[in-house]
């Protein structure tokens, strides 16, 4: 028993020791973070003072209080959110039939169309926002293109680099398989004998799928929804290169009081907010995931 | 393919043991070193030069803020090293290792942000204004030497998406207060949320905040009007000529004045190679060396000795080597107070947001 | 005639041909654009291997991609025996705080991270550099390889390890000729995993790199910034062609262990 006790003290001390100490203590130093002053460079200023034998404490509710005197941070959130939840959407539109041809296919073949839609994952993500850099380019063929078809109905040329869809093209464009691995892991698992029976049953194909295919790929669709959202929530690469005065997203504010504002305990109070949201979502789609098993 | 990989990663960590021997650790404004220079230090000093980059004072003091120690010489504008100072992160100058100091200009030393430059050496100097695309605005009858280009909708009307400004709270709200008759350092609360106004009602005009890739993207055409530094549009202006583009790329200096940037060397106090340092700043103030920032990289130049190198060509240009009218309208940035500089963080987070 | 079904799944194969060609296009684009002969990603030009040259040269570059060796190489080692036995602590235990601690850095904002670890070292005093973003790497990677550990062990027999034991083979033993044999390749496909991540991360290292220590994509991303030039493409190419060979060994070694991810 003894033994035992000590083999899972070495086991498990390492990594959480590790992690405790690598994420969880800055995690907390955030919190605290955000409830101190800024530091008169930047930085953070100290959070107590001791003069003449006296403590005191420097710490100030004012970041927090910044964040609700004005409607324009939750409007940000609201939009970030927006951006991901249409995101999502457009990873399920497009994933969707990927995912379900793939799981259709003799099971040799499946492995390797997998694979595919993985290895432009594996690829630089600054590398496939810097493609979509190319392509967006006024003087690149897609934009020409888009405005000669434009152009013979008569409607004036559109910039398409530095936009909002740019942006969530793009946002697209990277998450993608992020939708389709938790699609196909569901629709793969789906018994060909339902299928089946709803034939035999004399349900055409669109019937088969909305009413036997669909509702049961359900908790397939949280689970890639989470997976999208989550990185779009925190991403500020892609409206950095990509965006327009009006694309900003909330990691971009974050990043901004980080490194170019100074302004650290703000940064502290944004991204607080952003895990509780992240949490939040994680929570939900799990919920629903576990429903949906339970349904099916 | 797998060979020019292996070489690829071998050379890399050769490199990397190389570099490990002497490297100077230059923290700079991006283009703004003439590469001849850099090569004829590397050859001088048997060193190697390694640059990283910013294109903001706020990011270049959030960076060494944040940690950044190691860096041998910095490249900040006069308000920056006023701070610098302030925090006691500069080294002061051994004086005895610099005799080109006496090459500079007496009206660039001694000045306020540094008296007796006892930490700071000028470099260069620059001032933020318009480049812009002769041609195309030459059709639409646009006059570049003014601010309403960036700020007036009546005159973005015409050229909407064509247009970038840059994403710096201090340079941009500058040219607003500038546009409104005030001065760039003016920090009165009621003048400050005007010339936030100002930017806002421009803003959905705008094609993006850019400080880092305007110089390319006038080159190619995408933009006409690009708000910047001088030396940048120089750049633009020989890129697309060597590029033989269609057009033709100028700049102006607005009539309401701009922002005057003199960038300084200086050496923190936590680098690991002063002497070298040392070597380095006395190097850049010869002035063969000292040309090269006005020739390569169409900066303005505090050294006198530099002078006799300069191509008569730039230095007949006013927006680069301001006539004593031009430089009346010309201010540096001050430093300002941290109360200030939240103000103006909330008020760009604001504009960023909306 | 087709029958309603099969054009129905000719519909579906069409629009999953699509997307795989949205996939692949602008990578495609980056490839072709890495030998084009002009300095403006535009039009075609003509057919050059300057580009490469020029990053064969570019010192700044190499030395990022120096970095980015070291820190990978390094992280991944201590991420892959962090994650191992993190991996088989999950499987054997009930534990309370470890599964969280190896999840939550999977699942949060990769900025999140970024900028606490930021605040973190500040706090300690540290100067950012080489160190501060191997620490940083090894935190997110250890999850990756536990995850692929764990997997792997779920698909051991049980009793063999038994079987050893009950033939009077020391936990030691057992653990080094049949556990960690048989673990092998979940670890090894866990370590490669890291390493690619490593290699890849640009988020985490943009906020805790500091002075000399910029990596590829960090030295990507401030090209991408300044000036587009095909000098990107190239080494967009280069970084295309290694991950691919690491994806390839990957998937040789442990198939499951990708499709876990």
């Amino acid at each position: 028993m003894r033994r035992k006790t000590w083999r899972r003290q070495l086991l498990t001390l390492p990594p959480t020791g590790y992690l405790l100490l690598f994420f969880a203590v800055p995690s907390i130093i955030m919190l605290f973070a955000s409830f101190r002053y800024a530091g008169e460079y930047g930085g953070l200023a100290p959070w107590y003072y001791y003069e003449a034998g006296e403590f005191s404490l420097d710490l100030t509710l004012e970041n927090w209080q910044r964040l609700f005197e004005s409607e324009i941070y939750l409007l940000l959130f609201l939009k970030s959110i927006g951006y991901a939840l249409l995101t999502s959407l457009l990873c399920i539109l497009l994933g969707y039939p990927l995912a379900l041809m793939i799981a259709r296919r003799p099971k040799r073949q499946r492995d390797l169309l997998l694979l595919l839609v993985i290895l432009p994952f594996w690829s630089n993500f600054l590398v496939r926002i810097y493609a979509w850099m190319i392509i967006f380019s006024p003087a690149g063929a897609l934009t020409q293109m888009v405005n000669g078809l434009l152009g013979l109905f008569g409607l004036g040329p559109v910039t398409l680099m530095y936009s909002t869809t740019a942006v969530i093209v793009t946002l697209v464009y990277v998450h993608l398989p992020f939708m389709v691995l938790p699609l196909y892991a569901n629709l793969e698992k789906q018994s060909p004998a339902l299928l089946d029976a709803a034939q035999d049953l004399g349900a055409n194909s669109w019937r088969r799928f909305w009413h036997v295919t669909w509702p049961l790929s359900l908790p397939g669709i949280y689970a890639g929804s989470i997976l999208v959202f989550i990185p779009v929530l925190g991403m500020f690469a892609i409206p950095d290169l990509l965006g327009g005065t009006d694309s900003i997203m909330i990691a971009n504010v974050i990043k901004q009081q980080f490194v170019e504002s100074r302004d650290w305990p703000f940064g502290s109070v944004l991204s607080m907010v952003m895990t509780v949201a992240a949490v939040l979502v994680v929570l939900l789609g799990a919920r629903l995931a576990r429903q949906g098993v339970a349904r099916g | 393919m797998k060979k020019l990989l292996a070489s690829l990663v071998l050379m890399g960590t050769t490199q990397l043991a190389a570099a490990q021997g002497t490297s100077l650790y230059l923290f700079n404004w991006n283009d703004y070193i003439a590469e001849e220079a850099v090569a004829a230090f590397e050859q001088s000093c048997h060193c190697q030069l390694v640059q990283d980059y910013y294109s903001s004072t706020e990011e270049m003091m959030a960076k060494l803020q944040a940690g950044a120690s190691g860096y041998d010489v910095v490249v900040p504008s006069q308000n920056a090293v006023q701070a610098l100072v302030k925090q006691g992160a500069l080294a002061p100058l051994d004086k005895g290792a610099l005799p080109n100091l006496k090459n500079i200009d007496p009206a660039f030393l001694d000045r306020g942000y540094d008296p007796g430059n006892g930490y700071s050496v000028p470099y260069a100097f620059t001032t933020t204004l318009i480049g812009y695309n002769e041609s195309e605005l030459g059709k639409l009858g646009i006059d570049a030497a003014d601010w309403s280009v960036i700020f007036d909708p009546m005159v973005l009307e015409k050229i909407k998406g064509k247009v970038t400004v840059m994403d710096d709270a201090q340079e941009l709200f500058g040219a607003a207060l500038k546009y409104l008759g005030y001065s760039v350092n003016d920090h009165d609360e009621k003048h400050l949320r005007e010339a936030q106004q100002v930017i806002r009602t421009a803003k959905p005009y705008w094609a993006a905040f850019n400080s880092s890739s305007y110089i390319k993207e006038l080159t190619v055409g995408n933009i006409w009007v690009a708000h910047g530094y001088s030396s940048d549009m120089v750049q633009a202006q020989a890129d697309a000529a060597a590029a033989g583009r269609h057009f033709t790329i100028n700049f102006a200096l607005p009539r309401q004045g701009a922002v005057l940037a003199l960038d300084n060397l200086v050496i923190p106090k936590s680098a690991k190679n002063k002497a070298l340092a040392h070597q380095f700043l006395n190097f850049m103030m010869d002035g063969k060396h000292a040309a090269g920032v006005t020739n390569e990289v169409g900066a303005g130049n505090p050294n006198a000795a530099a002078t006799a190198f300069i191509s008569e060509e730039i230095k007949a240009q006013t927006a680069i080597f301001p006539d004593p009218a031009t430089l009346a309208l010309l201010e540096p940035l001050e430093e300002s107070s941290p109360k200030v500089r939240r103000l103006l963080n909330k008020l760009w987070t604001e504009i960023k947001i909306r | 005639m087709a029958s309603p079904s099969t054009r129905g799944s000719l519909a579906l194969t069409l629009s999953a041909y699509a997307v795989y060609a949205f996939l692949y296009l602008p990578l495609l684009i980056v490839v072709a654009y890495s030998f084009n002969d002009s300095r403006l990603n535009a039009e075609w030009v003509g057919f050059t291997f300057d580009w490469y040259h020029k990053l064969l040269h570019n010192q700044e570059m190499l030395k990022a991609a120096g970095n980015s060796l070291i820190i990978a190489t390094v992280s991944a080692a201590i991420a892959t025996v962090l994650g191992t036995l993190a991996g088989m602590a999950l499987h054997q235990f009930r534990l309370r705080l470890l599964p969280g601690l190896v999840l939550a850095p999977i699942a949060m904002p990769d900025i999140l991270m970024g900028v606490s670890l930021l605040l973190f070292f500040m706090l300690l005093n540290m100067s950012l550099g080489l160190l501060s973003i191997i620490l940083a790497h090894i935190t997110f990677c250890i999850g990756f390889v536990a995850l692929s550990v764990q997997a792997r062990i779920s698909g051991i027999d049980k009793s063999l390890t038994e079987a050893a034991r009950d033939l009077g083979a020391t936990p030691w033993v057992c653990f080094r000729r049949i556990t960690l044999p048989l673990l092998a390749p979940g670890i090894l496909a866990g370590a490669l995993m890291a390493f690619t991540l490593s290699i890849d991360d640009f988020v985490i290292t943009f906020f805790v790199a500091g002075v000399g220590s910029s990596t590829l994509p960090l030295q990507i991303y401030s090209m991408v910034k300044i000036a587009v030039t095909p000098e990107v493409n190239a080494i967009s190419t280069l970084l295309m062609v290694l991950t691919l060979a690491l994806i390839m060994l990957v998937s040789r070694l442990s198939p499951a262990a990708l499709r876990g991810s």
